[in-house]
Parts: structure tokens; C-alpha cells; sequence
């Protein structure tokens, strides 16, 4: 149950990341909105045998995380949650598909591990595009933005009291979970049978909790209606950095160097 | 569900799918009279979801261990609409923070997670069973039935959404036998927890699960109607997209050379030089400095493939590897000499 320590630090590694000061970071969250979108969908729109066109869009997790001065291993750790269902559907291909594409050195190499190759660096690329998003952009930030695009106010406030409750009934749960396992000699996990108790005591611990939050913000004069939020203009920064990530990528998926 | 096995035609429309199901959930929301106070409810609930995915259990005779997922606890919880939301933020976060999924597939995950038990599950199958009365054996009934049912049709549109991508070979019979069973035991286990979870809530607090069982109905829509609406949605997007990805030939040339069962790519793609692709392969002809992965000279020299691939992706791999260093050496000189 260690997990659950490591996953609240998951969660706050990420969003001290995105307090920083560089260049990216002090970019229009919507200019890197857009920007990974442009990418995700570029990657994703190649075909199943692309792997040699796909390469150039390495430039963008190396260059993005070397601006932003973000740490790789953090990074990449995290790309390997993704890793198992690629994996296995990728894998499906490299058995199912042998025929073989070409060979380097007498090494054949068949379409299914070409392909199985394609999928693994469009997962990278993809989770990377995502990573550096939030990496980036504080998460008050990016729910502005939210709120700017006219997203709906009742699934920004969701999405933001979400978000900042997860450490705290994380923590709760912790807790909990210690106090099972010190109770319950040296058992790994929680036996099935308690889960009911176990959950059910969570959630209406987190179910109260919630009520006095809410009271507590109306005590302060919260409602839906009247959310601030800062206006903040797209600079000729914003444009360029739009430009430079996106017509190399356009550029790359339309016309074929190689 | 991940970005990597999509193509954007299916992920786009996924995505304009589950967009439309929580537009008009948020509108139902806030056609409740006490829909604002739910909110903070639903921001934590989805947080304890969040919390409950992360406690592993031992599953009793086989020393396996799983979680719970939570789409039909929640919905028992709070009721469908609601339960939809938080489960849709709660999806959102893990694919930002947690690189579960990725952007694009957020929308196949929204809807495989979110929509299937809560808008579509919950109200089918939940509801009608506590029709006659609440009590600790119908609910362990209903949200046994309903988890099962949940997780197979959500399985189900994994393959689908998989299938209908083209990323991978597998053909749907195989495939859906290896989804489907899966998650038969998957859900049967998470109907398990589900019931003992809600059956302690019911004994502990009964009016938590009363009030999202019989409280007034939020919203003034009918269900029917959302549903139809969805589903045009659906397939309007899904033409419009597929339409522009048919005019887009690369990963289609190699689908159609598997449905000929050629096995070189080079062949079929004369054979295959229609309309569409005469145009576009002429426009990659000029375009290409190795046009379509051959050597000019000899269009059949397979060889061509592997040397031009293979010497971009790596001269690629180490180009945009050595630009990462050298910023990130830069910035580093840069600091250094400001801190003295």
C-alpha cells in the first residue's frame, strides 16, 4: 500500500514542475493547449508502418523538455504507466503480421515489429505531448483557460475541487490502509471482504467532508455565477512559439522527406 | 484506451461524443434546484474514487489483487448524471497527471468509463432492479448485474474503437475473446465490492443511497432523447472524418494491401493506383527526396525501405536528442556564470 504515499507525490512533483520560470512556462496556457493537440493528433493521424516519418517528432519532447528544463528520468517514468496495453496490442501485431518488410544485415525485420516499434513511439510522443502540458502549466492555469474557452462552469469547478481534494483524501486513505495493515499482522493488502467497510468509511468520511466545504464556501461568498478569472492576451511570443511547433509538424506529416 | 492505437477519426469523434454527453449533463445539473450544492459533493467523490482505485485488495483462492474502477458505486452513490461528472473529471486528471490514456483517447475513456455505466448501465439496469424497494440484497443484486454488464459493453467498445482504428492486426473475434472473458471476472469482482460498499453505506447513512435513488430526478430531458441525439452525433462526425481520412491515403494503402493479402507494400501500391492515389502519390513523388520509401532508380528495391528508413530515423533520434542537449547545456553555462 506504499503506492498510495508514492501517488500523492506523483501528483505534487507534477505541479511543482509547472511553477517554474522559463521561457515555456511563461507561455499562454493556450498557446501549449493547442500546441500539444497540433502534435497528439499529427502522431496519431500516421499510419501503422510510419515509424521512419514519425522520428522527426522527436524534437518536440527533447526540445520542449530541454526549454522548460524538465527532469527526463521524472518524465519518462511516467511514460511507462501507459506501456502495457500498447504493449500487448503491439506485441499482437509483431506474432500475428510476419511478413517481412526488409532486412538490415541479414536481420529481417517483419511489418508486425515495424508496427510494434510505431505504436511504442506514438505512445512516447503522445504521453510526452500530455506530460509537458501540465509540466508546463499550473493547474489554476489551465482551468482559467477552461473557463475561457467557455468550457461549463459546473465541470471546471468538478475538475478543480477534483483535483485538489485527491492529495487530501489520498491521504486519508493512507492512513486508513496503515491502520488496517498494523492491525492485521503483516498482510500485503487489504483482504476483499473488508473492502466494503473499508470504501464505505471513505466515502462517507470524503461525503461529509464535502458538505462542510461547500458550507464553508458560501460562508465566504462563494457561488457559480461570479468565478474571476484574468483575462490574459495572446502575445507575438505565443504566435511564434504556435508557429514554430506546429508548421514543422504540419509540415513533416504532409510532405515525406525520406 | 490509448492515444497510440487510435486513428484521429475514431478519437476526434469519441471525443465530440462524450463532450456532448457532459454538455447536456452539465445542463441537467444545473436545472436542479440543488445542483450547485452537489458540486462540491461531486469534486469529492471523484476524488474518493480516485483514492479507492489506488487501495489493491487480495482477491480471495486465486492471490491476485485489483481495484475497484467505480463508474456503478458512484452512480449508486450520487445518481447517474452526477456519478457522470465526477467520473469524467476523475478521467481527465489521470490522463494529465497520470498518463493514463492520453488527450485524444480521453474521449473513447470518458465514454468506455463514464457514459456506458453511469448514463447508459445505471439507468437500464440499476434503477429498474430498486424499482420495488431499497434493500441490502436488491442493491447487491443491481450493482452486481450492472458492473458486469458495464465492463463488458465498455470492453466491448475498446474493440471496437481498437478495430475501427486500424492500429492493430488482431482480427475481432480474437480479439473480443480476450477482452470479454477478462473482464467478466473483472467486473464480477468489482459487483462484489460494489454491493458490500453500498450495502455498508446503506446500513451506516440509508438516506445517502435513498436520496440518489428516489430524490427527485435532476433535469428535465429524457434519456431516449440524449441517447438518440448521441448517436447521430456519432455518426455524423464519424463520416464527416472518415471521409477526410479516405482522401488521406498513407495508412489506408497499407490496410488495403493486407485486405489483397499482398504482403510488399510496393506492389499493391500500384496496383492500388486509383483516382486518389494516382494524385497523391504524385504530389509525394515531387515532394520526396527518396520518393515513397524506394530508391528512384529501382522502385522495386525493397532495400530502399530499410536504408532510407532506417538512416532518417536515426539521423531523426539523434539530431532532436543532441538539440535537447545542447539547450539543456546552455541554460545550465547560463546559470552557472549568472550565480557567480
Amino acid at each position: 500500500m506504499s503506492d498510495i504515499s508514492a501517488r500523492v507525490h506523483e501528483l505534487r512533483s507534477l505541479e511543482n514542475l509547472s511553477a517554474g520560470q522559463t521561457a515555456v512556462h511563461r507561455l499562454h496556457p493556450l498557446t501549449k493547449l493547442l500546441s500539444a493537440i497540433a502534435v497528439i493528433v499529427l502522431v496519431v493521424s500516421f499510419g501503422r508502418y510510419d515509424f521512419s516519418r514519425l522520428a522527426p517528432y522527436m524534437f518536440y519532447p527533447f526540445v520542449m523538455m530541454a526549454l522548460a528544463e524538465l527532469p527526463y528520468k521524472l518524465l519518462l517514468s511516467r511514460v511507462l504507466i501507459a506501456l502495457p496495453f500498447c504493449l500487448f496490442a503491439g506485441l499482437s501485431n509483431a506474432v500475428l503480421d510476419r511478413a517481412a518488410a526488409f532486412s538490415i544485415g541479414g536481420f529481417s525485420v517483419s511489418f508486425g515489429m515495424l508496427s510494434l516499434a510505431t505504436i511504442l513511439l506514438k505512445m512516447y510522443l503522445c504521453v510526452m505531448a500530455a506530460l509537458i502540458l501540465v509540466a508546463t502549466t499550473p493547474f489554476f492555469e489551465l482551468t482559467a483557460q477552461l473557463r475561457r474557452l467557455h468550457a461549463p462552469m459546473v465541470f471546471v469547478m468538478i475538475f478543480e475541487t477534483t483535483f485538489r481534494y485527491i492529495s487530501v483524501l489520498l491521504e486519508e486513505a493512507h492512513s486508513m490502509a496503515t491502520a488496517y495493515k498494523l492491525r492485521s499482522g503483516n498482510k500485503k493488502a487489504l483482504e476483499m471482504r473488508h473492502m466494503g467497510s473499508f470504501a464505505g468509511h471513505l466515502f462517507i468520511r470524503g461525503f461529509d467532508r464535502a458538505e462542510r466545504v461547500h458550507a464553508a464556501m458560501r460562508c465566504r461568498g462563494y457561488s457559480l455565477v461570479h468565478i474571476p478569472t484574468a483575462r490574459r492576451r495572446l502575445l507575438r511570443r505565443d504566435a511564434i512559439a504556435l508557429a514554430a511547433v506546429c508548421l514543422p509538424s504540419l509540415l513533416l506529416r504532409f510532405v515525406t522527406f525520406w | 484506451m490509448a492515444d497510440a492505437l487510435l486513428s484521429p477519426a475514431v478519437g476526434l469523434t469519441m471525443c465530440a461524443v462524450s463532450a456532448a454527453a457532459i454538455g447536456v449533463s452539465v445542463a441537467k445539473v444545473n436545472n436542479d434546484e440543488f445542483g450547485e450544492k452537489k458540486i462540491p459533493i461531486m469534486g469529492v467523490a471523484g476524488a474518493m474514487v480516485f483514492a479507492g482505485q489506488m487501495i489493491n485488495f487480495t482477491i480471495p483462492a486465486t492471490g491476485a489483487s485489483g481495484h475497484i474502477v467505480g463508474g456503478i458505486l458512484l452512480a449508486g452513490l450520487l445518481g447517474g448524471v452526477p456519478a457522470f461528472l465526477s467520473i469524467s473529471a476523475v478521467l481527465a486528471i489521470q490522463c494529465l497527471f497520470f498518463a493514463d490514456g492520453g488527450l485524444l483517447a480521453l474521449g473513447c475513456n470518458i465514454f468506455n468509463m463514464g457514459v456506458i455505466p453511469c448514463l447508459i448501465v445505471y439507468p437500464l439496469i440499476f434503477r429498474p432492479l430498486l424499482k420495488n424497494g431499497l434493500g441490502t440484497k436488491r442493491l447487491s443484486a443491481a450493482s452486481l448485474a450492472s458492473s458486469v454488464a458495464a465492463l463488458e459493453l465498455g470492453a466491448f467498445c475498446v474493440v471496437l474503437q481498437t478495430l475501427l482504428s486500424g492500429i492493430t492486426v488482431l482480427p475481432f473475434g480474437t480479439f473480443a475473446a480476450l477482452m470479454l472473458p477478462i473482464h467478466l471476472v473483472i467486473g464480477l469482482v468489482e459487483g462484489a465490492v460494489t454491493s458490500a460498499v453500498l450495502a455498508f453505506v446503506y446500513k451506516v447513512r440509508p438516506e445517502i443511497i435513498g436520496s440518489a435513488q428516489y430524490g427527485k430526478r435532476i433535469g428535465v430531458f429524457s434519456m431516449k432523447k440524449v441517447l438518440a441525439s448521441l448517436a447521430v452525433l456519432t455518426i455524423i462526425c464519424s463520416s464527416a472524418l472518415s471521409l477526410y481520412a479516405s482522401t488521406n491515403p498513407d495508412g489506408l494503402e497499407w490496410a488495403a494491401g493486407k485486405a489483397m493479402g499482398k504482403s510488399s507494400g510496393a506492389e499493391t501500391e500500384l496496383e492500388a493506383a486509383g483516382g486518389i492515389y494516382d494524385g497523391a502519390a504524385s504530389l509525394q513523388g515531387k515532394t520526396a527526396l527518396l520518393p515513397d520509401y524506394a530508391f528512384v532508380s529501382d522502385p522495386d528495391n525493397a532495400a530502399g525501405t530499410s536504408l532510407s528508413g532506417v538512416l532518417g530515423a536515426a539521423a531523426a533520434f539523434m539530431f532532436a536528442g543532441a538539440a535537447g542537449l545542447i539547450i539543456s547545456k546552455a541554460k545550465s553555462r547560463k546559470r552557472a556564470n549568472s550565480n557567480v
